[in-house]
């Protein structure tokens, strides 16, 4: 509120008469001083307008501005709630001090009574006074000059306020509109921005969230797979192991069948070496044999010639027999012989004595004859000769005789010979039949040998075509042997390579379902940032629409505010305009009763003096209660003080107003200046009741305030009390009361111990269901992260799904109960999830392992590959 | 996940436990009320520096009641319970003028949080057996529940201490619960 009262500038006047301030430049100043006013008391008397003085009309509302914008400000603080803002500082009371000398003290507790005593003493003051009337007088005069200017200036003043108001107001007025105009729209395309901002928030959000959905099934798909990558791996690893295993039997068998080989290899030499032998024994054998075959034929010749021999010596033997016979015919031709030649022999012995007798005849005769002697010499010769014949024959006949003998000897020797030979032959004969049977039974025997032989030499080559069979049946099951192993080892290889690709498949796939897992997290993480981040901005972006919802009402306010202000002024201006009219009037009266205001000058300055006084000590005392108030307000209002210092301030010339004004107007309208004075002393002792009144109330609401502030002392040991319970004016105790249950809880680090030891305490006692809604209470209490929150979560799912499942089948009567708690038990304990998100499938299949087959749900198997 | 494991539940338990807040300033009544509920007795209480949680029956109905401690410094905890809350029993003191603002701001403030948007909001007008209480309509209004929107909600003047009006107001809850199933 404005009020440009016509003596501002006289006051000013006074004030600053050394200075040589030009007039018009106190006219322009007066145009743009505000006055504070005072609020009516249900407002915030508080929001004290402060217009300083010399600023130029642009920067004024810029000014103006600034200042309900700090008005606003202080009125929202929390804890400004109804206080009256009330301050005495050192500036205020300097101020004050200053221009005590020309203040006009205002007592709202004197009377009357008092009144009437001070006239009397101020007649005596009068006295004094008077001296100083005269110099009054002349300033009366002086004053009266000024006036005059300043009636002119004020006309002027009056003219140029007037337009300017008017200009002012019209400018206002447009600019209000236009204010308006700008902010309305300014806040619907805010408004519609934020909103649409607000949707593609939402939209981003449902999008982030259905992208989280998604990555948390793809997480789960991820999870899946790693657990069937994990169970491929165990697969492959049993398989791997079976093939190692397999190939080990296989090298066992192989060393088995190599040693299977040798030996047989072994026994291969040691029937070759055999045979060898046996080659040798029959090529031996057939040596033998044929030596024996030799030996045979010479047998046989032997036996060829044995029975040539025998033929022959039967042939002799009949030849001896026919020469026995031979001879036998001979022995009887030689004894035939034998006998005739004994027969002659005898015949010659007969002849030999004839011959004899003859010789002896032929002797007798010669002896009778002897001559012829001669011829007997001749007969005795012829007789000697025919004698000697006949010895000659005999010993032919002798010889032939002996010889004969000797021949039949002979022959006889011989026959006995060829009769022993024979008989030898024979013997001979009988041992070489006997000699050919042995040899035929020797030959007998030699074919028998032969045959055997021949027999054996089949064996032996039977038995080598068997061994070579053999060997060749081995060498082949050797070949096939090393075949099947070069088979089976390369099988086996390729087993293994294919176990190896396969493995090494497996590793890859697993490595790529690691890095698509890492990206995933990645992302997910990336997500997650992307979505804090979004929410910090979206955080931030309704921290901002909640600004522009606060400067929107501020502004709102503001308008009001101007709106209220604009009424004011014109009222203001109206008010002036009466006030002018009244001084007009008043200066009418002043030249009127110049004379008679004399008295009533002295009177109403022994008054003043009195008023002074009065004044100054009750000032003091208020300073001092104001002082005792704000020292015990002053955490609360320290921020509030200035605009009321201010205000106090400007209270001040207020006050000063009348007793200036009231020394001209003591030599006039002294009896209208008394009542103006009764009545502003009754308007101050009126405000001093109303002070005093919110002074209790503020007392009151103190006491309350300091109640409350013990009680939260008891509870919180820090000084929070100033932040947590002030509470903004009134009028904004619904916009932001001390709502604690959804304060910033990430904030307090300092939580309350003993809530947590209860909470804790509950969360481990109580049953699961209820444990399941304090995970989140003990999650925020110990600032778990969300991931801690969720495992914590799951895990006492899955024990109430277990126990869930376990009291069905107990139900049931399935299972015996020890039977179901053992397995609950094993369950419970093989089976806690200990990754940070295990998915819901692993427990199925858990729970499909542990024998849960009447689970309602259906068990998810998922293939391999 | 939790459907899926409360479809297990409520396949294998048939009902759910329905589940009560009892929320409010401290020294409003509210531990008094949960074993009013419980035992049907007066018990001596001290204040509640964490919370009380029993099971009560009423009418073949089972609710999970949790009673929140409603002191100043653990007022924040609150929120940490809002989830699948079926109801919320709101206590006020109604000799307490002092504090009626607070116990709304706390009242809306709780009101907004997106857990509790499906929750009946009961309201105890408690301590009607002292002198100076208010009345359950001028509380209504103090606490600016004509104001609420898509809200089922509904206000009774209690005394723990005496047992009155508990069983109407359990009786409305019941029936507002079931006919919400």
């Amino acid at each position: 509120m404005l009020r440009s009262d016509t003596p501002v500038p006289q006051t000013f006047g006074l004030h600053f008469s050394g200075n040589a301030a030009s007039l018009d430049n106190w006219a322009f100043l007066g145009t743009c001083l505000g006055i504070p006013g005072c609020w009516p008391n249900n407002c915030c008397s508080g929001q004290a307008l402060v217009i300083s003085v010399g600023e130029p009309h642009s920067k004024m509302f810029a000014k103006l501005k600034k200042k309900i914008a700090e008005e606003t400000a202080v009125a929202q603080r929390p804890g400004g709630a109804t206080r009256i803002p009330r301050s005495v500082s050192k500036e205020s009371v300097a101020s004050m001090g200053a221009d005590s000398g020309d203040d006009f003290a205002s007592d709202g507790s004197s009377s009357r009574e008092d009144l009437s005593s001070q006239l009397l003493r101020r007649n005596e003051q009068i006295r004094k006074l008077e001296a100083r009337l005269s110099d009054y007088a002349e300033q009366v005069r002086t004053l009266q000059k000024i006036k005059e200017k300043l009636e002119i200036a004020l006309e002027k003043h009056q003219d140029s306020s007037m337009r300017k108001f008017q200009e002012q107001n019209e400018t206002f007025q447009a600019n209000r509109a236009r204010m308006a105009e700008g902010l309305a729209l300014a806040l619907a395309r805010k408004d519609q921005e934020w909103s649409e901002k607000v949707d593609q928030l939402e939209k981003d959000k449902r999008f982030l969230t259905a992208q989280l959905q998604e990555m948390k099934n793809q997480s789960l798909n991820l999870f899946q797979r790693r657990d069937e990558m994990d169970e491929l791996e165990g697969f492959q690893q049993q398989e791997l192991s079976k093939v190692k295993h397999m190939l080990l039997k296989k090298e066992e068998s192989l060393g088995k069948m190599e040693q299977e080989l040798e030996a047989r290899t072994r026994e291969l030499s040691r029937t070759q070496e055999e045979l060898v032998t046996s080659s040798q024994i029959s090529l031996d054998l057939s040596q033998k044999l044929e030596e024996l075959q030799r030996h045979y034929s010479a047998l046989e010749e032997q036996r060829d010639h044995v029975t040539a021999s025998k033929t022959g010596a039967e042939n002799k033997i009949t030849v001896l027999e026919q020469k026995e016979q031979e001879l036998q015919a001979f022995i009887q031709q030689l004894s035939i012989d034998l006998q005739k030649v004994t027969a002659e022999t005898q015949e010659k012995e007969k002849l030999i004595t004839h011959l004899q007798e003859k010789v002896a005849s032929l002797e007798k005769r010669l002896e009778q004859n002897l001559s012829g002697e001669e011829h007997v010499q001749e007969l005795l010769k012829e007789k000697t000769l025919a004698e000697q014949n006949l010895e000659d024959t005999r010993q032919q006949l002798l010889a032939a005789r002996s010889s004969q003998a000797k021949a039949i000897n002979n022959l006889e020797t011989r026959v006995k010979e060829l009769e022993q030979s024979l008989q030898a032959s024979e013997e001979e004969l009988k041992r070489s039949g006997d000699v050919v049977a042995a040899r035929e039974a020797q030959i007998r025997e030699l074919a028998a040998a032969n045959t055997e032989s021949s027999r054996a030499q089949q064996q032996a080559l039977a038995l080598e075509q068997q061994q070579a069979e053999r060997i060749h049946a081995l060498e082949t099951q050797l070949a096939g042997l090393g075949r099947a192993r070069v088979a089976d080892l390369t099988a086996t290889e390729q087993e293994l390579r294919k176990l190896e690709q396969e493995n090494a498949a497996l590793k890859e796939s697993k490595n790529e379902c690691e890095c698509s897992l890492q990206h995933h997290q990645l992302e997910l993480k990336k997500l997650k940032e992307e979505w804090s981040q979004r929410e910090i901005v979206s955080v931030a972006m309704a921290q901002a629409l909640e600004e522009v919802r606060k400067q929107r009402e501020e502004l709102q306010q503001q308008a009001a505010d101007l709106t209220a202000m604009m009424g004011e002024k014109e009222q203001s201006l109206q008010e002036k305009m009466e006030v002018i009219l009244q001084k007009e009037q008043e200066i009418l009266q002043l030249k009127k009763g110049h004379d008679s205001a004399l008295l009533q000058t002295r009177q109403l300055q022994s008054e003043l003096e009195a008023l002074q006084g009065l004044r100054a000590e009750e000032a003091t005392a208020t300073r001092e209660d104001l002082l005792r108030l704000t020292g015990q307000e002053r955490p609360l209002v320290l921020s509030a003080s200035k605009p009321h210092v201010t205000s106090r301030a400007r209270q001040d010339p207020e006050y000063q107003l009348p007793a200036v004004e009231g020394i001209p107007n003591g030599e006039m309208g002294a009896a209208t200046d008394l009542g103006q004075l009764q009545k502003e002393k009754q308007d101050l002792e009126q405000q001093l009741l109303e002070k005093n009144k919110t002074i209790k109330q503020m007392q009151q609401r103190m006491l309350e305030l300091k109640k409350t502030l013990q009680k939260e002392l008891k509870i919180r040991p820090d000084n929070e009390l100033f932040e947590v319970r002030e509470k903004p004016g009134p009028e904004m105790s619904n916009l932001a009361p001390s709502v604690t249950n959804n304060a910033d809880l990430t904030d307090a680090r300092e939580i309350n111990f003993e809530y947590l030891k209860h909470v804790v305490l509950k969360f481990m006692s109580c049953r699961e269901s209820e444990a399941f809604h304090l995970i989140k209470a003990v999650s925020v209490l110990l600032n778990f992260s969300q991931e801690e929150e969720n495992m914590l979560k799951e895990t006492l799912e899955y024990k109430l799904a277990l126990k869930a499942e376990a009291l069905s089948l107990c139900q049931e009567g399935r299972q015996p109960i020890h039977h179901v708690v053992m397995m609950l038990d094993r369950q419970a304990f093989k089976t806690v999830p200990r990754r940070a998100d295990p998915p819901a499938s692993a427990v199925k299949s858990q729970l499909s392992e542990a024998g849960f087959f009447q689970l309602p749900f259906p068990v998810c198997k998922f293939g391999f590959r | 996940m939790g459907g899926f494991f409360s479809s297990i539940f409520s396949s294998l338990f048939g009902t759910r436990e329905m589940r009560i807040l009892i929320l409010g300033l401290d020294g409003a009544g509210k531990t008094t009320i949960l074993y009013r509920l419980q035992v049907g007795e007066v018990v001596t209480t001290i204040p509640t520096i964490g919370f009380n949680v029993e099971t009560v029956t009423y009418k073949n109905l089972k609710f999970q009641v949790w009673d929140l401690g409603g002191q100043t410094s653990i007022r924040p905890y609150w929120r940490c319970y809002y989830s699948n809350t079926d109801a919320v029993i709101y206590v006020v003191d109604s000799c307490d003028r002092d504090r009626i603002g607070i116990s709304k701001s706390e009242l809306v403030a709780m009101l907004e949080e997106e857990e509790l948007r499906k929750a009946i909001l009961v309201v105890f007008a408690n301590k009607q057996d002292m002198e100076q209480a208010m009345t359950p309509s001028e509380m209504a209004n103090s606490l600016g529940l004509p104001a609420l929107k898509d809200r089922k909600w509904q206000i009774f003047k209690t005394s723990a201490t005496k047992g009155t009006g508990l069983d109407e107001a359990m009786e409305w809850l019941v029936e507002t619960l079931k006919s919400r199933q």
